[in-house]
């Protein structure tokens, strides 16, 4: 076909989908109804086979890069992911969180061991020389507090706990985009924050006022410690997808994981905030520590047997391939 | 547009789409608009928040904790605003808007709320310590910073860079034959391939004089051949370029 012809035969849906684009807003379409979104993939399947037409017939001409530009511009309006509503985010702590705790365990794993790897260096370098335990100590607000020295007053908690929320967060985004440099810097991160609990649970029993301390620990530490396990582990998925990306080219399995590992962390960030409202308000309170311990221990039930068993699928029956009635074309 | 980086997408229709990837320079720009956005309103929440605590606090640990407690705030604010830019506009943050950039997932589709979530929680270390994201961006050959490696994204151009008026209506031939001639035998074998390459040739201003009769030549023997033209045809006494005219007239015609 000549070029004007082929042109003047097709304008008319290419200036259609072109005013169709312009009505987006915000990266979206705004259509009012179905039949709406149904004329908009019309023309743009039309359009793009004019384009694949126009490739072929009437290669490195204007009004090809003019398809091309057109249905590149329309492609994403139609192509998109499934919104985000209100009633997702119940669900995506109801199951999806478990699941993915779950489907990341050899992560998860590894994380926790390098972290106790970590607090068991720390607790036997205070031991060896606890004469240097102020040095191997780190400074820091978590043994500040264990050793008493800060009074959180009441009136303060508020901004103590938004303090602590907002410090636990960014170690597990440390922890988490450090995955991106092959969990190098995860690994830093888990050693660290166990050698800090090791060496200051191992200067306080020199001290003798273990209870007091494990008391003011707990209650918050099972959240907090388990949140900073579960993002390091995140970050050892990434680093582990770029590593050994299997048949995947290294980019496609890092984003393949991406997702997974970014909705396992912002769901374990939001459990800091619990944590951060424990630290403020109950470890520093004058409960007993038998109850702060109990308390404790509680979250700790609650937290684990949410992520165990939380969002499995019913039982079935199993049943083989042949045994399943033939699926019928639609 | 040979010059610029492009991606390929294969459509669900199986047509291929060629994007054209933003540059290091349009991004940065982008990105200077976006903070004129978000830096006043990171400063405008830190003044809040200090005023909050400044009614609240009355120690002066409570003032080490509140400082510390606004000083990320204001960093979760910051990261915050184009979190929140990118998932409402699916990747048209006010900046990228303006220099006609978007953000897509590399299979062409709009991102969605994960991708942008993993693109902006890993923005903060591409804008850490020593700009990383910028150095991988410049080696990058598509121009991805981190982030975007890790959430299978790609910032493209969102602009028409021509429109249908212009693409329909190319410059006008320059001929100086208005007469087709007699009907060339065998131009049944020419199809519209042939015409819009002539029609590229005889649009082209500006080429010297002697450089036209040698391309013209060229062409023109070529034409002869794909003719099947015998020997002694009497169209190889024509001049070249009157040949390729007469050629181009009678493909016109036959199309048309």
């Amino acid at each position: 076909m000549n070029l004007d012809a082929f042109i003047g035969e097709r304008h008319a849906r290419w200036e259609e989908l072109e005013a169709a684009i312009k009505t987006a807003r915000r990266g979206r379409l705004r259509t009012q109804s179905a039949s709406d979104i149904e004329r908009f993939g019309m023309l743009l399947r039309q359009t793009s086979s004019d384009l694949a037409i126009a490739r072929r017939d009437h290669p490195d001409t204007p009004i090809t890069e003019y398809l091309n530009t057109l249905c590149a511009r329309a492609h994403p309006l139609l192509y998109r992911g499934r919104a985000v509503r209100v009633g997702s985010i119940g669900r995506f702590f109801a199951t999806a969180l478990p699941r993915s705790f779950r489907a990341a365990w050899p992560y998860i794993t590894a994380s926790l061991v390098l972290m106790l790897i970590g607090f068991v260096a720390g607790w036997i370098a205070v031991d060896v020389r606890p004469d240097l335990r102020s040095s191997l100590v780190p400074p820091s607000l978590f043994d500040q507090m264990a050793r008493g020295q800060i009074s959180t007053g009441v009136q303060d908690a508020p901004f103590a706990a938004a303090f602590i929320i907002q410090n636990n967060i960014r170690v597990a985004l440390i922890c988490f985009a450090g995955g991106v440099f092959l969990g190098i810097p995860t690994a830093f991160v888990l050693l660290s924050n166990g050698w800090m609990l090791g060496t200051v649970a191992a200067a306080v029993r020199l001290g003798g006022y273990d209870v007091q301390f494990w008391s003011l620990i707990v209650p918050h530490g099972v959240l907090e410690l388990s949140v900073i396990v579960i993002s390091g582990g995140t970050g050892l998925m990434l680093g582990d997808a770029i590593l050994r990306p299997g048949q995947l080219r290294r980019g496609e399995a890092l984003a393949r994981v991406a997702v997974r590992a970014v909705m396992l962390v912002l769901g374990a960030a939001s459990l800091l905030v619990i944590a951060g409202t424990f630290e403020a308000f109950v470890s520093p309170s004058g409960l007993p520590d038998g109850a702060k311990l109990a308390i404790g221990a509680a979250v700790g039930i609650l937290l684990y047997s949410w992520l165990v068993l939380a969002g499995r699928k019913p039982r079935r029956r199993r049943t083989f391939a042949f045994d399943r009635p033939a699926e019928t074309p639609a | 547009m040979t010059q610029l980086d492009t991606i390929s997408v294969k459509t669900s229709d199986n047509v291929t789409l060629g994007y054209t990837v933003a540059g290091v320079g349009s991004r940065i720009v982008a990105q200077f608009l976006d903070n004129c956005v978000a830096i006043p309103l990171t400063i405008v929440a830190i003044l809040l928040a200090g005023a909050l605590a400044g009614t609240f606090v009355t120690t002066s640990e409570g003032s080490d904790f509140a400082n510390a407690a606004i000083g990320i705030f204001a960093f979760f604010v910051y990261f915050g605003y184009f979190f929140v830019a990118e998932a409402v506009t699916s990747g048209k943050t006010p900046g990228k808007s303006a220099m006609g950039l978007r953000v897509i997932r590399v299979d062409g589709s709009a991102v969605d709320f994960g991708a942008v979530a993993v693109r902006n929680v890993i923005r903060v270390i591409d804008f850490s310590v020593v700009l990383v994201g910028l150095v991988v961006m410049f080696f990058q050959p598509q121009t991805r910073r981190l982030g975007d490696l890790a959430a299978g994204t790609v910032v493209v151009r969102d602009r028409t860079l021509i429109t249908l008026a212009a693409a329909a209506s190319p410059p006008p031939i320059i001929l100086r034959t208005p007469d087709a001639g007699p009907g060339i035998s065998g131009i049944e074998r020419l199809g519209s391939f042939e015409h819009d390459a002539l029609r590229v040739f005889l649009a082209r201003p500006g080429l010297s004089p002697r450089l036209r009769a040698s391309l013209s030549a060229d062409i023109a023997k070529r034409l002869m051949e794909r003719l099947a033209m015998p020997a002694d045809a009497p169209e190889r006494h024509w001049t070249p370029e009157l040949f390729i005219e007469r050629v181009y007239l009678q493909l016109d015609q036959r199309l048309r």
